[in-house]
């Protein structure tokens, strides 16, 4: 069902997004649901996430891409008012890496973790390095 | 809905106040003159004489609920019908309309015992709404051992209630406490209030009574007649029933949603009402003319000489290959003439009286078109007027009611419909089919019809037009027309938009729906050869069309395209009143009538919808890929009963699909009367042609290709080959058919010319790219008071700009496709217009997708599409063998004036065509599907009138159906087309009726050269192979014969798939 009437655009994307993934990068759509991808983000070299696996999942929603896709909970104005249908998943999840690379605390999804940023970056860099070795090394 | 609703509430107030007399037709009209202000209402209904509206009595079996003027549903929930209707005194309970009616149906579990209560109360009075039916015995079953019943014991019945109904409140001081048996089946049980139980009902009644009384249509008294003393366990128990009928339904007109219907009644052709009437063995005084017993009898002849055609068309009509989509072969899958023919049948039509149009019509008519006029007036006629509304209509049958009033009920032995006013044939079909064939002057027949005859629809009715709430009774299946009879129509969605009108309907002329492209056409014809003064005529088309019904009421003659009608039909905005549905139309004439041959389409769905007392379909294809395609015709012209889908599915399709013959022979019967249809060879009462055309040459021009084409060709068919042995190899021919067409497209291409294959993405120039770049880097410099900073960088501009020069293809950044009717932003983005509308929230302006500047639509211009060709095609220009020979035909037809068309399929070869036109000075214009309705219009007229045009450029399939091109008498065609038929369409345009001149048809085949043919027969003679040889376009021809073969005979699916295998193979080979 949910593979029929697949959008061209989606099918083109996909084959994209396999044939010529971006570095650090991985997204492949699951077998059952084409609209759902399984995605795969290393950690920005020289950021805190370096070395880290950052597991996502990905879902096109029906208007896709009129509308955003549906990322989990992901500060990222590309993913809420700021969607345009020219943007696309590739790009989506470049915003992502990039966003590891340089961290927004002023736009965050916990309170508490933003004000550890701002007032004492050296140590949450530190507990960032920390958690991405406990909890994101891709075991 | 909208805001003119009439409440519930409004409506209980003004019943409660005036009482049950006026029903409620009468009360919504008054709450509708009184703006929904109740205390008006009530003033305007007791201050106006003879208010009340005599109303239709109609009732829809399938209404699925059902309702006396009963209590208030306060009473109801918590009691029970019976108690409330003993509680209360009947005059009381009269004045009070219920506004939950549909609680008193669910609230009832006891339902067969109320009934019985209430009908000991309520029979007697004269005006009770229960009419009595009849009485009749039936055989109960005992379920019980060891209970008593005695003769003359009255009994009651429980009705199983519907399956998934919660049970509403057990009934309190009624039926000892006993509860409805929470039971889906569908068994009816009866018992005595002192024994319980006794026994069940027969199946048979159960299965008819059950529908009807949980709707409250019907409800049952009976009482014992006999039984044994000592009941055992399956003892016959005979009991006395009498049935009575709801009047209430007859008044009544209930919005029943599609999905009831569908499932009640349209897949179904079991109808409770009329098997109850047998059970009870009511005979009609009156029978039907035409029953469904008549279809199914074994009389209707079976052997048919041409059997073994008709089963080959069987076959191929059937015949849909699965694996193949969308493939440009696969559109051609139409019926051919033949066939048609075979199907519908060519009417012995020469033995038609004849009939002089009036003097109104200015130009003479050919004999057969004269006995057209003749049998189009007199089907229009149907019988004369007095005796049409005296007798019955075919499809009902007329019942006396044992009930004392004398009541007559009228049952659709086909629908299941019951009434109480006369269904006469006025009701029927006044119009039909006019299939003449292609070129025989549809329209001008049409056009002497419309002036014999002008009127207005539903003046000739002594009763006034104006009639409140006629769609309410088009939701039930029903259609008024002109003398209040019910009208049967087919049930559909999008119905409810009818709900909305609420006002009477206009009375108006004749209006003409046509696709499109023939508006234009349409009108000059009218205006040619009509007299001036003789009819108004207006054309109602565009964004700026009036909405309201005077405008087009006012005019004798309205055209409209399919479109229009759709869309008023569907549009979400439909003022009351206004637009083609607002109006009662004299006559509805369809052109191209085909179009609406899926009867699911809107299409359909609206112009069945069109209110009309005459009805025409015109077209060349009744049939066009399916017997199904007739199925909307007939439901469009009410030719009953099969305008019900289950009759026809039940009786024509399921049994042609199955290889019946009956079914087409019935399709014929139906046809025969309400069709007429003359092809190119039809012949009068002497045996002459009916129409003699000039002779038309048909002849294939050979053409060679050069030496440097022939290197081109070889080169891209062994590519070619390559790829088609690999698919043969995977044996994946079929999963690669689009690909495979990609090829043969390449190949075709380069028989017309070697440029075509080498297009796609290039270079034109564009003398107004500098001034579009010298635009966008002042961009919005001027609009906006110099804000440097909105406008894009001069680089970018430069970008965009030496893109747009090269050509380059690029892909639009929202469908990741090649630009499609490109735009570009004020911004230089470039997207499809489509992809970059769709991504705003309003239709006039939002953000650029790409740089989210706000933009508006005003600001976007369409994008220069570079020429399609990769080398500049003027500068290096060469003539291909297939243009060195038109050019030679055209030169020497110059002298002669003599005007031709030069048919390609590929806009691209006409492209290039342009070229040696212009340098050889040719004067030509070009008809393509690029252009708009008026500056096709402006094309044909040029062509037509300018002496010194000598060449239309025309694409195969840009012209449409219908169009006049008789001004020429040459016609090139330079590329085949797989299925000839489209050929011969095309060709159709100039050897047609108007044609004076001799006409010319030259097709064009590349043929190999004499050493290329050598060595095929030598490859032929090794590998055994002999069918294919010579170029695509030669081996073409053998698809082309063979495929006419297939159609033709009778060829299994497999058959047909391995066919296509070996077709491809054949072109490969």
């Amino acid at each position: 069902m949910a593979n029929s009437n697949l959008p061209r655009r989606i099918i083109k994307e996909t084959q994209r997004l396999l044939s010529e993934p971006a570095p650090g990068i991985s997204a492949s759509p699951s077998e059952d649901n084409m609209r759902y991808f399984n995605v795969m983000i290393l950690g920005p070299t020289q950021s805190p996430y370096e070395g880290g696996v950052f597991k996502l999942e990905l879902f096109l929603p029906e208007e896709y891409p009129m509308a955003a896709p549906k990322l989990g909970r992901i500060c990222l104005d590309i993913l809420k008012d700021k969607w345009s249908p020219a943007l696309q998943i590739r790009t989506v999840l470049l915003s992502i890496q990039a966003l590891l690379s340089a961290p927004n605390p002023d736009d965050p999804l916990s309170e508490n973790i933003a004000k550890h940023w701002k007032s004492n970056e050296a140590e949450a860099v530190e507990t960032a390095k920390e958690w991405t070795r406990l909890y994101a090394s891709g075991a | 809905m909208g805001k003119n609703k009439v409440t519930d509430e409004q409506l209980s107030t003004v019943r409660s106040i005036v009482g049950s007399e006026y029903t409620e037709m009468d009360i919504y009209r008054a709450l509708h003159l009184a703006n929904n202000d109740a205390t008006a209402a009530i003033n305007i209904i007791f201050d106006t004489p003879n208010f009340k509206f005599k109303e239709r009595l109609s009732v829809g079996t399938r209404s699925n609920s059902q309702v006396s003027h009963r209590s208030p549903s306060s009473d109801i929930g918590t009691g029970g019908g019976s108690l409330v209707a003993k509680s209360k005194p009947i005059d009381a309970e009269d004045k009070i309309c219920s506004g939950s009616e549909a609680k008193v149906a669910d609230s009832a579990p006891n339902s067969g015992g109320y009934t019985l209560e209430e009908v000991g109360e309520r029979s007697s009075p004269a005006g009770s709404d229960w009419w009595f039916v009849g009485c009749s015995e039936m055989a109960g079953l005992s379920t019980c051992k060891g209970r008593t019943i005695n003769a003359g014991d009255q009994v009651l019945f429980k009705f199983p209630l519907k399956s998934g109904h919660t049970m509403a409140s057990p009934a309190k001081g009624f039926g000892r406490g006993r509860q409805a048996a929470a039971t889906c089946s569908e068994i009816v049980r009866f018992y005595t209030e002192e024994t319980g139980e006794i026994g069940r009902i027969p199946n048979e009644w159960a299965r008819c009574l059950l529908p009807l009384v949980r709707d409250k249509k019907v409800k049952i008294e009976g009482h014992c007649k006999f039984a044994p003393t000592n009941l055992g366990i399956m003892d016959t128990i005979l009991l006395s029933v009498s049935v009575f009928i709801n009047s209430a339904m007859f008044r009544r007109h209930h919005q029943v949603s599609l999905k009831d219907a569908t499932n009640s009644t349209d897949e179904s052709v079991f109808h409770p009402l009329p098997t109850l009437f047998r059970l009870l063995g009511l005979n009609p005084f009156k029978k039907a003319e035409f029953t469904p017993g008549d279809l199914y009898s074994k009389k209707r002849p079976f052997n048919q000489k041409d059997n073994s055609s008709l089963q080959a068309t069987l076959l191929h009509i059937k015949s849909k290959d699965p694996s193949v989509n969308d493939s440009e072969i696969d559109n051609d899958d139409s019926i051919s003439e033949v066939d048609l023919d075979n199907i519908v049948g060519v009417g012995a039509s020469s033995e038609l009286e004849e009939m002089d149009p009036p003097g109104s019509l200015q130009c003479e008519l050919r004999p057969y078109q004269k006995q057209a006029l003749h049998w189009m007036i007199q089907l229009e006629k149907g019988r004369p007027r007095d005796e049409a509304a005296t007798t019955l209509h075919p499809c009902w049958e007329a019942y006396h009611l044992a009930d004392k009033r004398e009541l007559v009920v009228y049952l659709n032995v086909f629908s299941g419909e019951a009434t109480t006013e006369f269904p006469s044939t006025l009701q029927m079909a006044r119009g039909g089919i006019l299939a003449d064939a292609m070129g025989l002057g549809k329209t001008i027949m049409t056009i002497a019809l419309l002036l014999a005859h002008l009127g207005r629809g539903g003046l000739s009715s002594s009763q006034p037009v104006a009639q409140p709430f006629t769609e309410d009774g088009e939701l039930n299946g029903t259609v008024q027309n002109s003398s209040k009879i019910p009208k049967k129509a087919t049930k559909f969605s999008g119905f409810d938009k009818l709900m909305k009108q609420k006002s009477a309907l206009t009375s108006g002329g004749s209006l003409i729906i046509c696709p499109m492209t023939l508006l234009g056409q349409w009108k000059a014809e009218i205006e040619t050869h009509v007299q001036p003064g003789s009819l108004s005529l207006y054309v109602h088309y565009g964004q700026s069309r009036p909405k309201d019904a005077k405008t087009l009421a006012q005019s004798d003659v309205v055209i409209t395209t399919y479109g229009v009608l759709t869309s008023e039909f569907f549009s979400e905005n439909a003022e009351d009143n206004s637009g083609l549905f607002s109006i009662r139309w004299f006559r509805v004439v369809l052109d191209e009538a085909h179009t609406i041959k899926s009867s699911k389409s809107q299409i359909s769905i609206a112009a069945t919808a069109l209110v009309a007392d005459r009805r025409w379909c015109l077209t060349g294809t009744p049939i066009q890929n399916n017997l199904e395609d007739i199925y909307s015709l007939l439901r469009f012209l009410r030719i009953e009963p099969w305008g019900h889908w289950a009759w026809w599915n039940k009786l024509i399709q399921k049994p042609f699909e199955e290889g019946d013959e009956r079914g087409l022979k019935l399709v014929q019967s139906i046809l025969k009367p309400i069709m007429l249809r003359r092809t190119k060879h039809s012949t009068d009462r002497e045996g002459k042609p009916i129409l003699v055309l000039p002779p038309a040459d048909v002849q294939i021009i050979y053409c060679e290709l050069t030496e440097a084409e022939k290197d081109f060709y070889q080169a891209l068919f062994k590519r070619s080959k390559v790829k088609f042995d690999q698919f043969v190899e995977q044996g994946r021919i079929l999963h690669n058919y689009a690909s495979i067409l990609e090829l043969l497209l390449r190949l075709r291409q380069c028989c017309d010319h070697p440029f075509l294959v080498m297009s796609r993405g290039d270079t034109q120039e564009f003398s107004d790219l500098n001034k579009l770049a010298k635009r966008f880097l002042k961009g919005t410099h001027n609009a906006s008071g110099g804000e440097a900073k909105d406008a894009p960088s001069r680089a970018y501009v430069q970008e965009v700009v030496e893109e747009l020069q090269k050509g380059e293809q690029g892909e639009c950044p929202i469908c990741l496709e090649a630009f499609e009717d490109a735009v570009l932003t004020p911004c230089a983005h470039r997207l499809c217009r489509e992809c970059l509308l769709a991504s705003w929230r309003n239709s006039t302006s939002g953000l650029c997708p790409v740089c989210r500047k706000t933009i508006s639509r005003q600001d976007l211009l369409t994008a220069p599409t570079g020429s399609r060709f990769q080398i500049d095609i003027e500068k290096n220009w060469v003539e291909s063998c297939k243009i060195t020979v038109l050019l030679h035909e055209l030169e020497n037809l110059r002298s002669s004036g003599s005007k031709s068309i030069v048919f390609s399929q590929w806009t691209a070869f006409l492209d290039l065509l342009q070229i040696p036109f212009t340098r050889n000075n040719i004067p030509f214009v070009r008809l393509d599907g690029t252009l708009s309705q008026q500056q096709r219009e402006k094309v044909i007229r040029q062509f037509s009138e300018d002496s010194d045009i000598l060449v239309l450029l025309m694409s195969l399939k840009a012209g449409g159906v219908g169009i006049n091109l008789t001004a020429a008498s040459n016609a090139f065609v330079m590329d085949p087309w797989w299925n000839p038929a489209v050929e011969e369409q095309a060709v159709m345009r100039i050897h047609r009726i108007g044609q004076t001149k001799n006409v010319a048809i030259k097709r064009f085949i590349v043929k190999a050269t004499r050493l290329e043919e050598f060595l095929h027969r030598l490859q032929g003679i090794w590998l055994g192979t002999s069918e294919a040889r010579g170029t695509v376009e030669e081996r073409m021809e053998a698809v082309q014969a063979r495929k006419q073969r297939m159609i033709s005979g009778a060829l299994t699916d497999q058959e047909v798939r391995s066919a296509r295998i070996e077709e491809l193979k054949m072109l490969f080979t």
